[in-house]
């Protein structure tokens, strides 16, 4: 979800105003997908490095999640939506938003029709290195460690491999999205900024997904299961 | 089911076992009216008035005394006779704990005869007009089993003292005589109608959200201080000076006829008093045997009501989504509270305002009933409690009346970690380690918490040394530090 801020200076406005802005693209996108029937989407909010940011934007992002929690929850229970966070370890999040996250992760988890995993607070390389951390505590010989085993040591472990990933606003970085469950991903690099990302393009992206030749080294192309929005 | 149901289920030989009417009604929700009334009768009883103004937490913990209440009347019509004889034990040590003298200079002991024995004639009497105000006519064999199982119930309370009444027809001229001659116009009354129904906090489940709380009670508040007068007898009614309000008798008749609608007509499991239980206090654990091993699969009614658990759990969730919440909590929620607030919140158990012997001995009978000590732990546990006692008189209560104010105890507050305090630590800790193996495990943990371990950063982890637990219960009741845990035993209701 990238160009919030140029999005903001180019209408001279600041760059919470872009954040605000991304809120209305953000509920296009759960709409557009829920009504494409995919069952996975992943949105990545707020990564490790963007505590880096100056505080007041910080401070303005937190309060813009938390009220976008809040207001969106009853609908996207109502649409069947599983809702997940990935991350959110930092003491610097607020125990209030805190709450809010746990109580849609508590609201939403018997639903199945799609899941939607918001990276708030993540980092690809800390899961990584928290999985073989696990792997150490428990004492697991080194034979014993296969990717299959590994990849059951990663946050939601039933999350299936990421098949697309939409990074917006021309950016062409991994930015440490999902490290392991990227390694065969699609990406596709519309030119749009995220406040100005709308279902067409999300639509858009899709086809362009569906013409692709996935062959993951192989010669046979597998049908689509999940999307990563970054 | 109704009485007459289980009339028809019942048996024989045993009067409080599983096929009893008692069992059956025990875990009715409607059983909390025949509760509420039964409370009003006893506290305009001199003796028992006295009792509950001084010693009772019932007014500042509600729904902790509540749950400790539904707990002890399912233990004691328990399919375990060990268990009802066991409880029963537990129930006259606590009783015979609370005794002093009324304002009058009158004594009183929560353990006297006469009192026990109108405790349960109110209860017997309460659940016959429960029946007669929801329209569910009890016949003569039927009352007189009922009879039957409230003697026993007093006769394994107190097996030696006093009786009530051997045939009905005795029963009831024993309970006009009362009524008529032994109750009187008690603090204690007042107390339950006006403030208890007016001011009752939020239950844990709107505790962060007390203004939906107050709108409620303050449309139910009244409603149920009018029910419960409306069904009291009519003498005792005149001598507590309320006048019967236009409209009431008729609230009160809807009230009892719709908790026998909603006991007929809805799914047994809603009505059951564990899932009102639940729903107000998510961490309410109705009887679960703990020696179950975590892993093996769960008896029907316990995944049924865990599948309640999370329906509640995702409902209260909603709840709290859904309404209105400042963006920013109070400044002084830090760490650690101030001296007046922790005296209020954690020390004053009993609400009155000041600190004395009645304020520790709740917290240490709290303690006793969770782990459901046996006489020598529990014995231990409130001399600690009483040392520590001894020790704040001596060094907090400046002007000597034997009981120390909210003022006295800021002044002094450092004093707090003294000998005692570190002392009652190390008994808990001792009591609370079953097995001896001078750790708290998981298992241990949720006997005295009720709660899984916490992951506290730099905790214990999966159990809890003898240092730890020392230096985590010092830092609550000394360093005034909020505690999950120990918030949810003592500060909250």
């Amino acid at each position: 979800m990238d160009g919030n801020g140029r999005w903001a200076a180019q209408r001279s406005l600041p760059r919470t105003e872009g954040h605000r802005a991304a809120e209305v693209a953000v509920i296009d996108v759960i709409e557009a997908a829920h009504t494409a029937g995919v069952e996975w989407l992943s949105l990545y909010a707020f990564s490790t490095e963007n505590w880096r940011r100056p505080a007041p934007e910080v401070d303005v992002l937190l309060r813009l999640v938390r009220r976008a929690v809040r207001k969106h929850a009853l609908s996207l229970h109502t649409r069947g939506i599983r809702c997940r966070f990935l991350g959110v370890a930092d003491p610097r999040i607020p125990p209030a938003l805190a709450r809010d996250i746990a109580d849609l992760m508590t609201l939403t988890r018997d639903n199945r029709r799609m899941t939607l995993t918001v990276a708030f607070d993540h980092g690809g390389r800390r899961d990584i290195v928290e999985a073989a951390r696990s792997l150490i505590r428990d004492g697991v010989p080194a034979e014993l460690v296969t990717e299959e085993s590994f990849a059951r040591r990663l946050p939601h472990p039933d999350m299936p491999e990421v098949d697309l990933v939409i990074r917006t606003s021309g950016e062409q970085r991994i930015s440490n999205f999902m490290l392991w469950q990227v390694a065969y991903a699609e990406w596709v690099f519309p030119r749009v900024l995220w406040p100005d990302f709308r279902a067409g393009h999300f639509w858009e992206c899709l086809e362009v997904y569906r013409r692709r030749d996935r062959r993951f080294g192989a010669a046979q192309a597998p049908a689509t299961t999940g999307k990563g929005c970054q | 089911m109704s009485m007459s149901d289980a009339t028809a289920a019942g048996t024989d030989a045993d009067p409080l076992g599983p096929g009893s009417m008692l069992h059956q009604l025990t875990r009715q929700t409607r059983w909390g009216l025949v509760a509420t009334r039964a409370i009003v009768l006893e506290a305009a009883h001199p003796q028992i008035g006295a009792a509950l103004i001084t010693n009772s937490t019932f007014v500042a913990h509600p729904w902790r005394r509540l749950r400790n209440t539904v707990l002890s009347a399912q233990r004691m019509v328990d399919p375990d006779a060990r268990v009802r004889q066991r409880e029963a034990a537990r129930l006259n040590r606590l009783h015979a704990r609370i005794t002093g003298t009324d304002v009058e200079g009158r004594p009183f002991n929560a353990a006297d005869s006469e009192a026990r024995a109108w405790v349960v004639a109110t209860l017997f009497e309460s659940t016959v007009t429960m029946c007669r105000l929801s329209g569910e006519s009890l016949d003569g064999p039927t009352l007189d089993r009922l009879y039957a199982e409230f003697q026993s119930f007093l006769a394994l309370m107190d097996p030696y003292g006093g009786k009530l009444p051997p045939t009905l027809r005795e029963f009831w001229r024993y309970y006009a005589s009362v009524v008529e001659e032994r109750l009187e116009n008690t603090e204690a009354v007042h107390v339950v109608l006006d403030r208890l129904f007016a001011q009752v906090p939020a239950p844990p489940l709107l505790r962060d959200r007390p203004a939906v709380w107050a709108a409620g009670r303050a449309l139910a508040g009244p409603a149920a201080t009018a029910i419960v007068v409306a069904s009291l007898p009519e003498p005792l009614r005149a001598r507590l000076g309320l006048a019967e309000l236009p409209g009431t008798r008729t609230l009160m008749h809807a009230a009892y006829l719709s908790t026998r609608l909603a006991t007929r007509v809805l799914p047994e499991a809603w009505t059951r008093l564990d899932t009102v239980m639940t729903m107000l206090d998510p961490a309410y654990a109705p009887q679960r045997n703990d020696d179950v091993p975590a892993g093996a699969p769960a008896p029907e009614g316990l995944r049924a009501l865990d599948g309640l658990r999370r329906g509640v759990s995702k409902a209260g969730a909603l709840l709290r989504l859904l309404t209105p919440d400042p963006e920013t909590p109070a400044a002084g929620d830090a760490a650690t509270r101030s001296a007046a607030r922790f005296f209020s919140e954690v020390l004053d158990q009993t609400g009155d305002g000041h600190l004395d012997w009645p304020d520790l001995a709740a917290m240490a009978r709290e303690i006793a009933t969770r782990l459901d000590l046996d006489v020598q732990d529990e014995d231990r546990l409130f001399a600690a409690f009483a040392d520590w006692w001894r020790e704040l008189q001596k060094e907090l209560d400046t002007d000597g009346d034997g009981r120390i104010t909210g003022h006295e105890y800021a002044a002094a507050a450092a004093a707090m970690a003294g000998s005692a305090l570190i002392r009652i630590a190390e008994v808990l800790f001792d009591v609370t380690d079953t097995d001896d193996d001078q750790v708290i495990d998981a298992r241990e943990y949720r006997a005295l918490f009720r709660t899984a371990f916490d992951h506290d950063p730099g905790g214990g982890g999966e159990q809890l040394t003898r240092g730890e637990f020392v230096r985590r219960f010092l830092g609550f009741m000394a360093g005034r530090r909020h505690s999950g845990v120990y918030d949810q035993m003592f500060a909250q209701s």
